[in-house]
């Protein structure tokens, strides 16, 4: 059992990683915490729904589309919200800005879809595989894959590319980067892409096995803020253990202890982790002011 | 006894040595300057009295009582003040209420008071407001009462500053290069300010750039270089100091 | 005139003394008459506005003076209602003893939440505020046989001075008398060298101390009154509601109340009352179609951060001079 819990906290850790990293590459570049978030993967679900059954396509073409979009409404909100706002808003309002329009898109997903809670019909049935006794269903194995993959491109990307190093740059100092010439909005705006589209992608990954209503924002976005919290705000490799340390430890408190504590397991590890140590696993001394 | 009693103070952090050694007494109703190069490590020792940083060694000495521990508002409350060099008014306040802010430690009301609506409430909060507007009078900015601060000139609101610091007749004020930025005839306005002020008894502490301001007035004047003590003096002293013009000069 | 002096108004001539007492008088006897031109189902918006602006000034309180991101008004607004209910129903305790129960449970929680604010910066606090929120609606929905989970807690009538109020009109009376001593309580120590503490604090930490304000009092302090005057609101809720769920005290709520602090004008109480009033008759008439109170709140938050810093008071300032309260907060 211990290890039937591990496998499938791995795989529930994955989507937190996947949006805890969205998270972070948007607040290392323009130390803005977004606490819409949640909703760039509530709206991937969404989207990749509305694109299967009412728009037709197969799967794999309709989550391209899906990510495409969501890109593109990271670059929009950039251009339209925050860029106006500038460089010098106080980050107070940078955040109050992300919760208008987390509101907005729960706003816009109730007027579409109800009240309702809505099922997608399973798109991967292939059956389960067991290993050494252990069932792994395909969906965990494309979650815990395509994040790995992911996670990968990512570090590669910010590592070893130039474009990569250019977005490093830029978001250690903004106005050092302008004075070199580099298009600091178009950057941030890409930033902003990419935290969206990583947030609609966990979307599209657990849209075949969940229920999708305009709510399930709320929890990924405190479960993601656990993560980063536990390994460490601002530190890519740390969201990523965070959220898998997150996952495995819920599923294990809530096979060993109680169910009724999956839910608050998040919680519980923000103010633990927060009272205790605030730099968490990996980060630095970092005097997040606002 | 004196005032203000440094004595010994070191100060360092991350290897570097902010402080070395600082010793120096300041009497009840002189002024003391501390001047020296940039990095001398002038802020650093108004961070340490006041209590903003705490020192590795030495003691601070006031009015016959250690400051050595104390958190900021605690030494503030025991008759010391200060200023900022980067502007300490609040900007979003209107004159009068910088001034009242000032005056918070002695207005008497209480939180139940004025929830419920005690007569001794709103009494304590009408003797601030004529405290403040005798202490606005005194330094010649009534006119100003009403205008919110981040509208006035850097000279008004250094007066603001030492106005709103001089609320509750602290005996010992440090000013933060109160100069710095100032027209030349704000300047003549602030050393017309920092004589009233000698007149009324209060000791103040100079952290300056501007030799000439401080030559002056004052009585006293520290020079710091590297952290160390390198003269301590009267004016004409130190103007002809050996070590003070090399720190400044350079070696010839 | 300056916002953060009672003294001034009050040394005001004579002349203008006698139109504020006039102005004053004739905005009670309004308001005492209102029943008389409401149905029961207007009254009930009427309720449910007072209840609202409360709950917004005690938010405003810590987000707009003293210039915190604390989201913590969900579960001040929570503990409020629960205590209430729960001393109604339990211990049969009436009305005015069960709300001054919910003014201590809320300066209790508000001293929880306001000790880590001592420590917590910036987001962390935002973050563990708005967790703390969602960890006590856990607690009203696995509570049992105590809170009856998501079920809800029915409330019992209030009876105050031996009337019971089982009509939207009677509870009116009762829910003003509330909302007018807790706003005017909260006006006077924002007019006092408390208020000018907070806003001290929120304009510059470092100053502050050096004028012997210990910040850190001041936060707590805050944090305390904040959540007596939220709790105080969520009593009045539950009387209103007649009964309660942990649904109502969600992320939702909590960003509702977030919108009309916002939208009414951050650190202006006169505006969290402007913007309760737009907030809570708007749903009333968006009712049929869901989703769309959230997308024009939303839509008027944005449009408040970035063309009206100061809101809604801030609008009517600059129309009507003469109403100038001076806000704190860009």
């Amino acid at each position: 059992m211990l290890f039937q819990l591990v496998l499938s906290g791995i795989a529930q850790g994955s989507i937190y990683a996947l949006v805890a990293l969205g998270m972070t590459i948007l607040f290392r570049a323009t130390t803005i915490v977004n606490f819409g978030h949640g909703e760039f993967f509530m709206l991937g679900a969404f989207l990749v729904y509305v694109l299967l059954h009412v728009v037709g396509l197969p799967f794999l073409p309709a989550a391209l589309l899906a990510i495409v979009l969501m890109f593109l409404l990271g670059m929009g909100l950039e251009r339209g919200l925050f860029r106006p706002m500038g460089e010098s808003a106080p980050h107070i309002s940078l955040a109050m800005m992300t919760v208008a329009f987390s509101f907005l898109f729960r706003g816009i997903a109730r007027l579409f879809w109800g009240r309702e809670v809505y099922p997608m019909p399973s798109v991967f049935s292939y059956p389960p595989i067991e290993v050494a006794g252990l069932i792994v269903t395909s969906q965990d194995l494309i979650i815990a894959g395509t994040t790995l993959l992911l996670v990968l491109l990512f570090f590669v990307f910010f590592r070893y590319t130039r474009l990569g190093r250019l977005a490093q740059a830029t978001s250690q100092t903004a106005r050092g980067a302008s004075l070199v010439g580099i298009n600091v909005p178009l950057v941030h705006g890409g930033m902003w892409g990419t935290a969206a589209a990583i947030g609609a992608i966990a979307g599209i990954l657990v849209a075949p096995i969940t229920l999708l209503y305009p709510d399930m924002g709320g929890q990924i976005l405190i479960r993601s803020f656990a993560a980063m919290t536990l390994g460490g705000f601002g530190h890519l490799g740390g969201a990523v253990v965070g959220g898998l340390l997150m996952g495995v430890m819920e599923q294990l408190a809530g096979g060993y202890i109680s169910t009724a504590l999956i839910d608050i397991f998040a919680f519980l590890v923000i103010i633990v982790v927060l009272l205790v140590k605030p730099s968490g696993l990996f980060g630095r001394r970092e005097a997040a002011h606002v | 006894m004196a005032l203000l009693s440094i004595k010994g103070v070191t100060v360092k952090f991350s290897g570097l040595t902010a402080l070395s050694d600082v010793s120096f007494d300041i009497e009840p109703g002189r002024v003391h300057a501390v001047i020296g190069p940039n990095g001398a490590g002038k802020s650093t020792l108004f961070n340490v009295i006041t209590g903003y940083i705490s020192m590795t060694e030495g003691e601070v000495w006031f009015e016959g009582q250690k400051l050595n521990g104390l958190r900021p508002h605690t030494i503030a409350c025991r008759g010391m003040r200060r200023t900022f060099q980067n502007g300490g008014i609040f900007a979003e306040m209107t004159v009068l209420e910088n001034v009242l802010t000032g005056l918070a430690q002695v207005t008497a009301s209480s939180i139940a008071g004025l929830a419920v609506g005690m007569p001794a409430a709103y009494r304590a909060e009408m003797a601030a407001m004529r405290r403040a507007c005798d202490l606005m009078r005194l330094m010649g900015i009534s006119e100003l009462a009403d205008r919110p601060a981040k509208d006035l000139s850097s000279g008004q609101q250094r007066l603001v500053e030492i106005t709103r610091a001089l609320a509750t007749e602290a005996r010992l004020l440090l000013l933060d290069e109160p100069a710095v930025g100032l027209s030349v005839q704000d300047r003549e306005n602030l050393m017309a300010v920092l004589r009233k002020l000698t007149a009324r008894g209060v000791a103040l502490l100079l952290v300056e750039h501007s030799i000439d301001l401080v030559m002056a007035i004052s009585d006293r004047i520290v020079v710091l270089n590297h952290g160390q003590v390198i003269a301590d003096g009267e004016p004409a002293e130190i103007r002809t100091h050996d070590a003070v013009l090399e720190a400044y000069l350079g070696r010839n | 005139m300056s916002e953060l002096t009672e003294v001034t108004r009050q040394q005001a001539r004579p002349g203008v003394r006698l139109q504020r007492c006039a102005v004053a008088a004739l905005l009670a006897l309004a308001l005492l008459l209102v029943p008389l031109v409401t149905n029961d189902y207007t009254q009930y918006v009427v309720n449910s506005i007072l209840v609202y602006a409360l709950a917004a000034v005690g938010f405003n309180v810590v987000l707009g003076y003293l210039g915190q991101l604390a989201f913590a008004n969900a579960a001040f607004f929570g503990i409020g209602a629960y205590t209430v209910a729960l001393l109604m129903h339990y211990a049969a305790l009436p009305f005015p003893l069960a709300l001054g129960g919910s003014a201590v449970t809320g300066a209790l929680v508000g001293l929880v939440v306001g000790l880590p604010a001592l420590r917590l910066k910036g987001y962390y606090l935002a973050i563990v505020t708005l967790v703390f929120g969602e960890l006590m609606r856990w607690a009203y929905v696995h509570g049992g046989d105590i809170t009856k989970g998501s079920g809800g807690l029915p409330v019992p009538e209030a009876a105050m001075f031996g009337v019971v109020a089982d009509t939207d009109k009677a509870k009116y009376y009762v829910i003003l008398a509330v909302v007018a001593a807790v706003i005017w309580s909260t006006n006077r120590i924002l007019r006092s060298r408390v208020g000018r503490a907070f806003v001290a604090i929120r304009e510059n930490e470092l100053a502050c101390a050096s004028l012997g304000i210990s910040p850190g009092r001041y936060k707590v302090i805050a944090f305390v009154w904040s959540g007596l005057v939220v709790a105080v609101a969520g009593g009045l809720f539950a009387i209103l509601l007649g009964r309660i769920s942990p649904e109502s005290f969600n992320l939702h709520q909590l960003l509702l109340h977030f919108a009309i602090v916002m939208i009414g004008g951050i650190g202006s109480l006169v505006g969290s009352i402007m913007g309760a009033v737009l907030l809570t008759a708007a749903p009333e008439i968006l009712r049929n179609f869901p989703g769309l109170e959230e997308i024009i709140f939303s839509l008027l938050l944005i449009a408040v951060l970035l063309f009206l810093p100061r809101g809604l008071a801030g609008l009517a300032a600059r129309l009507v001079p003469a109403l100038k309260e001076r806000l704190y907060r860009e």
